[in-house]
């Protein structure tokens, strides 16, 4: 044990010692080093949580945090180096993963269905929108907060009544929101903006610090881009780590109960409306924050995109990537932000006409196409899989 | 004439019958005895097709009835009245009669004209839902329900289920009269091994899934060893 | 009494009938399908939109309405068959998400591959009957020909469904294959066959719709066109009860007409608002539908 001990503390002398060197030959400014050191020593300090055993075991919320710490460490120093469009793609692909991971939670926490998260993200991007217009100052945080609580009070009025029911009722009552949803909007329109939708009032600039470390000649807006998907970055984080405690908390293993067996979790003395309610507004306050990202980053809302199209499409990643899994909605995350891509690169090669019917359709049908091979033979989405891939690998090696 | 020969059935990694063997007659009562667990249930449901994936044989008459869907099983004359009854409870008394006589090719009004003759009761409430019907009623039902489609043979399991003795004493001698008019194979699962082996002919005790007695039913009644550490009797 | 029969009042009773009645229509056949084999088919729209896209293309030179709306039903029934034997015989047993996933899934590819094959321009389907209202003293009358024809159909197919169930033996089969299974296999039904003709017949319904209104003159046939309809049939199917045929009907009806007066009196945009205002309200107070006997669950 001792020279475990003995052999870790070397190494992260040693990675301290290299670190620092590499700061100071690279540092111009006082500030950029001690932001880079900042970064350095949270990074270690991760590492060695992560990588500590009997840490892991005994404080799990500190390695989940710590796991949280270490990732968005890489991300913000990644964004320095990405184009705007990279970054741009990683903010849209980070805000939609909260959305996924409200949805995923949802299912797979408690076995309900919604199909009207776009229309909750919706609620969120206008709610930030709206307010913005209103009161110009109020600093971002704040903004996102109002708008997690406008998901959660529309959550509340919808999941109220169709959560103490057994059967898809959810699942309709979401589906008829969604439709709903833009005619709502065009009844406000004096608000919302309507079809056309707001613009935010000023744009998310980047304060003054960020622009010394990149030095004078980065453009506007790669320092607002890099801004814009720093502050998403976070917010991910933050509700990843969070969503990662409530999973194993005593609310999360008592709405898996409710989930598998809501008999017995009502004679264990769970509350099973109250359970479902409360998942459903979680999930809706998640989606809301995700369109409320959008907005941030589009410096616009327009309510068109928040179609039932999305809602499905939010589904099938969701799906994809795995129901109730965290990384699984990283992978949705991804899959959203590179999707068209892909699909025009698909056209592309295999000679299909981009401007004909079928390219124009092809999103859908192979979302659509996916959702269903996945349900049928692949139910654990991506994630799962992979799971049992790993699990089979190690009873393996272990008989 | 129901012949079960080397029967295994398992439900994963849990075996629930092993190489199970025995001869039920034509005629005749045979009672399945045991304690929970035993597999008694099972047995039933394999022999009705209910379960799958099963070796051995079971062969009723001519036909052999591994591999067989249930719709198919029940349409060659096999009657199964299976644990919990399966009384249909949004259905009225004579919904339920009508869809037993559904598969066979009898006159409905003669049998239903029939069944309530047999049970009196069940003429007196056709019209009633069955939920509404007492335990000792929907025993009758379920009966009913399976002899109106003329069966050679019948599969009880645990027909006297929360009922009280004296309607449990009326059910048993109901079922040995019908064995006897109509010539039945009956097979009678029972864990109240008393009073199922005073109306058998046949007895066979299963134990952990094995059959562990295969007799006739005076002998086993006579055997103080059987009685005491696989049935239970004191008396 | 022309000046009564022609008021604002009965115009929009009669066009909230017709309206009604489809909504109706659209809510028994998912009442059907989910009392018979437990799963809400959300792709219950995009099916029969489907099969009357198979009927016009099959008749595309002919478009003689009867022979279209004929060849559209047998296809209805044949997407109803085929999917249940191929897709949902999997989704039986599993946790509910499964079926919603799956079927909203095949919606999705429906649409798609419809919109593929044929594009989104809307078809113009032939009418058998004129749209145009008739005239009473000079005045529009909200009913014309054509309405009149669909609420006649609506009813005859709504009768000839409940006749069906009611007192017919299939009925009985199909009715015990739903609620108790394994002991209708036990009493020799082929629960299997019944349970897709649960679902042919629900098609068949579905594409009955779909043909209605796909040959009104305003709408056309688009991949889309189920799409408004599926939605509020399911709102009505909710709250008239999921196990309720005669309350999916009364819900429906009630609804087109309530609706209509929305319409009337408010705006288009508060139509499909107010349906959802239904729904929650519906859903509070009584939740299994307002037609539902309360059933104990078993434990």
């Amino acid at each position: 044990m001792r020279r475990l001990t003995d052999k870790r503390l070397a190494l992260t002398a040693t990675c301290l010692i290299v670190g620092v060197i590499i700061i100071a030959l690279s540092a111009t400014t006082v500030r950029v080093g001690a932001v880079l050191a900042l970064m350095l020593v949270v990074g270690i300090a991760g590492i060695s949580t992560v990588t500590t055993k009997r840490l892991r075991k005994a404080h799990p919320v500190l390695t989940r945090a710590a796991v949280t710490l270490l990732v968005l460490d890489a991300s913000l120093f990644a964004t320095y180096f990405f184009s705007s469009i990279t970054n741009f793609n990683l903010a849209i692909g980070a805000a939609m993963s909260i959305v996924l991971l409200g949805l995923s939670f949802l299912t797979g926490a408690s076995g309900q269905i919604s199909l009207g998260n776009s229309a909750f993200m919706g609620v969120g991007a206008l709610a930030v929108a709206i307010w913005a217009n209103h009161h110009a100052s109020t600093p971002i945080f704040v903004t996102l907060i109002i708008a997690i609580a406008s998901g959660a009070v529309v959550g509340l009025l919808l999941g109220l009544p169709a959560t103490r029911l057994r059967g898809p009722y959810l699942a309709g009552m979401t589906l008829a929101f969604a439709v709903a949803f833009p005619s709502i909007v065009n009844s406000f329109s004096s608000w919302t903006g309507g079809d056309a939708g707001l613009q935010l009032p000023t744009a998310v600039s980047a304060p003054r610090w960020l622009s010394s470390i990149f030095g004078s000649h980065a453009s506007l807006l790669t320092l607002n881009t890099v801004w814009i998907t720093d502050i998403t970055i976070v917010v991910t984080g933050v509700a990843f780590f969070f969503m990662a405690n409530l999973f194993a908390s005593r609310t999360g293993r008592a709405m898996r109960l409710v989930r598998d067996n809501d008999v017995a979790a009502e004679l264990a003395g769970v509350s099973l409306p109250r359970a479902r309610v409360i998942a459903f507004m979680v999930s809706s306050g998640y989606a809301a924050l995700g369109g409320a990202l959008w907005t941030l980053i589009n410096n616009s809302v327009s309510p068109p995109t928040y179609s039932l199209a999305l809602s499905i499409t939010i589904l099938s990643l969701v799906v994809i990537g795995g129901i109730g899994t965290l990384p699984g909605a990283l992978i949705g995350g991804v899959i959203y932000a590179y999707s068209t891509n892909v699909i025009s690169w698909f056209t592309a090669h295999t000679g299909i006409n981009s401007q004909g019917n079928l390219a124009s359709q092809l999103p859908g049908i192979i979302f659509g196409g996916l959702l269903i091979v996945t349900m049928l033979f692949a139910p654990m989405g991506i994630v799962g899989a992979a799971r049992r891939l790993w699990a089979k690998r190690r009873l393996r090696t272990v008989a | 004439m129901i012949e079960v020969e080397e029967l295994s059935v398992s439900y994963g990694a849990v075996q629930a019958l092993r190489d199970v063997s025995f001869l039920a007659e034509t005629g005749k009562i045979t009672a399945v005895l045991g304690a929970n667990g035993a597999g008694k249930t099972t047995l039933l449901r394999t022999i009705s097709g209910l379960k799958e994936s099963v070796k051995g044989n079971i062969t009723f008459d001519d036909h052999s009835l591994i591999h067989k869907k249930p719709e198919n099983i029940a349409r060659l004359g096999v009657g199964h009245v299976p644990e919990g009854r399966g009384v249909i409870s949004e259905f009225t008394v004579e919904e339920n009669l009508r869809l037993g006589a559904m598969m066979a090719k009898v006159d409905l009004a003669a049998g239903l004209d029939e069944q309530y003759a047999q049970f009196p009761v069940l003429g007196e409430r056709r019209k009633q839902h069955a939920a509404k019907l007492s335990g000792g009623e929907r025993q009758m039902l379920a009966m009913a329900r399976a002899l109106i489609a003329q069966p050679s043979v019948l599969l009880l399991d645990e027909p006297s289920l929360g009922l009280a003795p004296l309607v449990t004493a009326q059910l048993m001698h109901t079922i040995h009269d019908l064995c006897a008019s109509k010539g039945l194979t009956v097979i009678l699962v029972e864990q109240n091994a008393s009073t199922a082996l005073r109306i058998s002919d046949h007895a066979v005790i299963l134990y952990l899934g094995r059959v562990v007695a295969n007799d006739v039913a005076t002998n086993v009644i006579a055997d103080e060893n059987l009685r005491q550490y696989y049935l239970g009797m004191v008396e | 009494m022309d000046a009564f029969l022609t008021s604002r009042i009965i115009s929009d009773v009669l066009e909230g009938l017709t309206n009604g009645v489809i909504y109706g229509l659209v809510a028994l056949s998912l009442v059907l399908i989910w009392r018979s084999t437990g799963i809400l088919n959300f792709a219950q729209g995009a099916m029969p939109m489907f099969a009357t896209y198979i009927g016009m293309v099959v008749f595309a030179h002919k478009l003689n309405f009867w022979f279209l709306a004929a060849i559209a039903i047998v296809a209805g029934f044949a997407v109803g068959g085929i999917t249940e034997r191929v897709l949902v015989r999997h989704l039986y047993g599993k946790p509910e998400l499964n079926p919603i996933v799956v079927m909203v899934g095949f919606l999705i590819v429906l649409e798609g591959v419809a919109a593929a094959i044929w594009s989104t321009t809307p078809r113009g389907l032939p009418s058998p009957f004129s749209p145009i209202d008739w005239h009473l003293g000079g005045q529009p009358f909200a009913l014309s020909p054509f309405a009149v024809y669909e609420i006649v159909t609506a009813l005859i197919v709504m009768t000839l469904v409940a006749c069906l169930f009611r007192f017919t033996k299939l009925g009985l089969q199909l009715r015990a294959s739903a609620i108790a299974p394994e002991v209708s296999r036990l009493l020799g039904v082929r629960v299997g066959r019944m349970l897709t003709l649960g679902w042919i017949l629900a098609t068949g319904v579905g594409t009955i719709v779909a043909v209605l209104v796909s040959s009104n003159f305003f709408t056309g046939l688009t991949p889309q066109v189920m799409d408004g309809i599926f939605a509020f049939g399911f709102i009505a199917a909710a709250v008239g009860g999921l196990d309720s045929p005669v309350g999916a009907i009364v819900a429906g009806v009630s609804m087109g007409i309530i609706l209509q007066f929305v319409g009337d009196f408010l705006n288009s945009n508060a139509i499909i608002v107010t349906a959802l205002i239904i729904l929650i309200i519906s859903l509070m107070i009584r939740p299994n539908g307002l037609f539902a006997k309360s059933t104990a669950r078993r434990v």
